[in-house]
């Protein structure tokens, strides 16, 4: 696609004419760069850019009042508010979850630590969908256990923890991994107890990271479907989550209210993040 | 407060990387664990730190054995060759970490810790983050951050090693002015030699895990127990293979010595190193004084005569066996004499 | 070595044997509660055989797509940094922001009819939605930013030196790309190909808007298992997420021997 990075041209020879076949060379070699450059935004625009923009004009292009009625129906309230609460407490879980895995991963030895390490990936490389009936059929009516949290919030919780458990474990493993005990070691021979150690030197040093995966936790959790739509019975105003609501406008031709809906959903997810990233970044600029 | 090592021995799975060290610190001493790298040294401290359990021997502190005490408890000033600052704490809330954890008033914290940067000379520091220090400045605040609890003893491991030399030299100074200021029984893991000459009134050498010598400086670099404190403390050249310091060698007039050929001349500054080579082609070295080459005006090719200078301290080899003795060392006690011979545990080859 | 409690090791295991070994245990159990014969007979039907083909087909399309143009965009990014490969480094992962319901629904409303260029696309006798072409671009876009987040970081620890190093030895910049820059990002690039094949033949939600989940056509395999729930048809919906399942540990196989050799490469530059 690109070719690798050749020494940059001097400007004054890459606009005199081509006359020597070295020169010949390196200008198609722009060239070819240039084009491989445009079909990549090309790529980009297709496919994201142009959809996204899209997106905006369907939700705003009956005005300003449209978008906002759409928005503020009480079952696009309920489904937004469901999400969002669902998402903080399977993120919130996650968050502490996370961490201990991260840390039994990292500071632990036992038998059986590589599967532990290897199948915390598994909610990234198994298909929602298949998480979503796995959970419906074992926690719904037909339940081995006889639990049935179909319809419920504590069902939609479940999937998402499942869904969003390798984010944090991804992100803080890494940095408790390249942690040395030289500054917990330093704070125990100052007279520390372990847990000083941990609350006062260990997690502030995890902090940016747990907050980093956090985010990404949150933001996927916020737009997550195919885990959640079987369990959660997509009962409007009850267990009806944002995505199945707008799939649900989508599907009954209200396309500028699906639009709005997934405006603020979209708002939503990347105000968290940036909130999530901006904090992170605050914490760790100390830690340069 | 003194330290005494008895047989502390030490494996890493199934490595030995202390074998039987036994030593006794003196109070208010500036002991220098010297050795390459992989002799243990750093571990060693961190043993009597508390911050690595131990396999065999124990530990005691003023006659206290903690060999089981963790490193909380132990009451030890440690700073690590990082520095392992608290990134996310101000150099004051790093001072004042101990004095937290020990629970002291406020008010009283906020003095000592004051006190602590006025004397690390970080008082315009106070609020800054580790980030924002130097090197020189970081290791000073994890000084002052030690000296906080008032320890009985402090332990530096390689102190100023990630230092660049100006600064190193320094606060070497300035570390040894504090010492002795303070009169705190200081252990400090080096790998260099010089530095340990020059900082330490104490050396304890250790090679792959054992001690190789114990002794004053100056008792060490005179009196080299073997070839290898022999080697580590100063450089070695040869003469009809018997091992002298560079600086024992003089060149003299023909038949006096021993006949070589000058290879090269290398200017160091005040010192100057000739490098010859003998009949056999065996090259040995010689260090002069600038005054020295300038007066001999030395050309690479001339033939010289090579001999041990006059009063030149006699060096390691099988006619002075006086040498093993360790007398004159000004720490050695002299009930335990078989203790402090250094091959006294096995070791004797 | 410090050592973490023995309590905490149990908890975590608890956590993760129920978040995720009972369910793994669960899916392959349900499979096969018939036997093995049932479940091949299974494997048989004719609506999961076309669904399975048409998944296998849009990662055939889709992963390569991807993975040139995040190796593409990654080299642009780091290697050319400019203004615009900025603004394309925080573009580049937004669809991760993004429900993939909304990455349907922004599809449908530019090549749907009625959409931006529905028109366009009816003169010229094109279908992209509920057709092939539609479910490949929702697969991209689901997965877009997912090779890129793993070469990015890499190339920018890696530095050019290696690069500078090659061609102050005469290597020509293709020679360079294939032998230097290709070879230092090769399992960085495999992490990030597995998790786009992952993604791809897991996707359920922008798939199941832009394909219209029309069988024996439009419905791959992800779609399958789920229409396959909604009438009742559990066993055979087990049979197909058994199938995803084992193609997800595969994966996770290949994603493990790829962070060995990442870390392995690591120590060695350490």
């Amino acid at each position: 696609m690109l070719a690798a990075p050749p020494k940059e041209t001097p400007i004054a020879q890459a606009k005199s004419p081509p006359s020597t076949g070295r020169q010949l060379r390196r200008v198609n070699r722009r060239r070819r760069r240039g084009a491989a450059k445009g079909l990549a935004v090309t790529y980009l625009s297709l496919l994201v850019l142009i959809p996204l923009a899209a997106l905006v004009t369907n939700a705003f292009n009956h005005g300003l009042g449209s978008f906002w009625r759409a928005v503020t129906q009480t079952e696009s309230i309920d489904a937004l508010r469901l999400t969002l609460v669902c998402a903080f407490i399977a993120s919130a879980i996650n968050a502490v979850a996370g961490l201990a895995t991260a840390w039994v991963l990292v500071r632990d030895r036992f038998v059986g630590q590589g599967i532990l390490n290897a199948i915390i990936d598994l909610p990234f490389a198994l298909p929602t969908v298949v998480a979503g009936v796995i959970f419906y059929t074992l926690y719904g009516p037909l339940s081995p256990f006889h639990v049935d949290i179909t319809g419920t919030w504590i069902g939609i919780t479940v999937a998402i923890m499942f869904v969003t458990l390798p984010f944090t474990v991804r992100s803080v493993q890494p940095v408790l991994e390249s942690l040395t005990f030289n500054a917990e070691s330093a704070a125990s021979t100052l007279g520390a107890s372990p847990a000083r150690v941990f609350r006062t030197i260990t997690l502030p040093a995890l902090m940016p990271a747990l907050l980093t995966g956090t985010g990404l936790a949150f933001a996927r959790a916020i737009g997550e479907y195919g885990s959640v739509v079987f369990i959660s019975n997509n009962l409007p105003y009850r267990s009806e989550v944002a995505s199945s609501y707008i799939y649900s406008l989508a599907v009954s031709d209200q396309t500028n209210s699906a639009a709005s809906v997934a405006v603020a959903l979209l708002v939503i997810a990347l105000a968290l993040l940036i909130i999530f990233n901006v904090t992170a970044q605050r914490l760790a600029r100390n830690r340069a | 407060m003194s330290i005494s090592l008895n047989g502390v021995t030490k494996y890493f799975g199934r490595d030995l990387v202390l074998d039987d060290v036994t030593d006794e610190v003196p109070q208010g001493s500036l002991t220098a664990l010297l050795g390459p790298s992989g002799s243990g040294k750093s571990t060693l401290l961190r043993i009597i730190a508390g911050l690595e359990p131990l396999n065999e021997g124990h530990i005691e502190l003023n006659g206290r054995d903690v060999t089981n005490v963790p490193a909380r408890d132990r009451h030890i000033g440690f700073c690590f060759q990082d520095y392992a600052p608290f990134r996310q704490l101000s150099v004051a809330d790093n001072v004042a970490y101990g004095l937290k954890v020990q629970r002291m008033p406020k008010a009283q914290i906020r003095q000592e810790v004051d006190d602590l940067l006025h004397l690390v000379r970080l008082e315009a520091f106070a609020d800054r983050y580790p980030r924002q220090l130097s090197g020189g400045q970081r290791q000073r605040m994890a000084l002052a951050r030690a000296l906080a609890i008032k320890p009985d003893v402090l332990l530096l491991d390689e102190p100023f090693a990630a230092l660049d030399a100006q600064v190193r030299g320094e606060l070497r100074g300035w570390v040894r002015s504090l010492q002795r200021e303070l009169g705190i029984t200081t252990i400090l893991v080096t790998h260099d030699q010089a530095e340990a000459m020059e900082i330490a009134d104490r050396l304890v050498i250790l090679n792959e895990g054992r001690i190789e010598q114990v002794g004053t400086p100056d008792t060490m670099y005179d009196k080299p127990a073997n070839d290898f404190v022999q080697g580590f403390l100063g450089p070695i050249t040869t003469l009809n293979g018997v091992a002298y310091r560079p600086h024992d060698i003089e060149l003299c007039a023909p038949d006096e010595g021993v006949a070589a050929t000058v290879t090269d001349v290398i200017r160091l500054g005040f010192e100057v190193r000739v490098v010859v080579s003998d009949c056999n082609g065996t090259s040995s070295w010689v260090q002069l004084t600038h005054d020295e080459a300038q007066r001999l005006n030395l050309i690479v090719g001339e033939h010289v005569s090579l001999r041990v200078r006059m009063g030149a301290k006699k060096n390691r080899g099988p006619e002075i066996p006086e040498v093993f003795r360790i007398d004159g060392d000004e720490f050695t006690s002299s009930s335990d004499q078989e203790e402090r011979t250094p091959f006294a545990k096995g070791s004797q080859r | 070595m410090r050592r973490s409690p023995v309590a905490l090791r149990i908890a975590v295991l608890c956590y993760i044997g129920v978040l995720i070994g009972v369910p793994l245990i669960f899916v392959f159990q349900q499979a096969f509660i018939h036997g093995f014969g049932a479940f091949f007979r299974a494997l048989r039907d004719q609506q999961m055989d076309h669904a399975i083909l048409l998944t296998a087909l849009v990662a055939l399309v889709a992963v390569p797509l991807n993975v040139l143009f995040g190796v593409g965009a990654s080299l642009w990014i780091v290697r050319h940094p400019s203004r615009f490969t900025r603004v394309l480094d925080t573009i580049i992962d937004v669809p991760l922001a993004i429900s993939p319901i909304i990455v349907g629904l922004v599809l449908e409303l530019v090549y749907a009819q009625g959409g931006w260029f529905g028109s366009l696309l009816a003169k010229l006798g094109w279908q992209i939605m509920f057709s092939f072409p539609g479910i490949v671009m929702a697969s991209i876009f689901v997965s877009l930013p997912l090779v890129s987040r793993q070469v990015i970081p890499l190339l920018r620890e890696l530095g050019d030196h290696q690069e500078q190093t090659a061609s102050t030895l005469g290597a020509s910049p293709l020679r360079i790309f294939f032998t230097i820059t290709l070879r230092s990002i090769t399992w960085a690039t495999a992490y990030g190909v597995s998790l786009t094949l992952a993604r791809v033949i897991g996707e359920y939600g922008a798939v199941l808007i832009v394909s219209g989940n029309i069988a024996l056509v439009t419905q791959t395999l992800t779609l399958d298992i789920g229409a396959n729930f909604e009438n009742f048809n559990n066993y055979q919906g087990f049979v197909g997420a058994v199938l995803l399942a084992m193609a997800s540990i595969v994966l996770l196989l290949i994603l493990g021997v790829a962070r060995h050799r990442e870390r392995k490469r690591n120590e060695y530059l350490a």
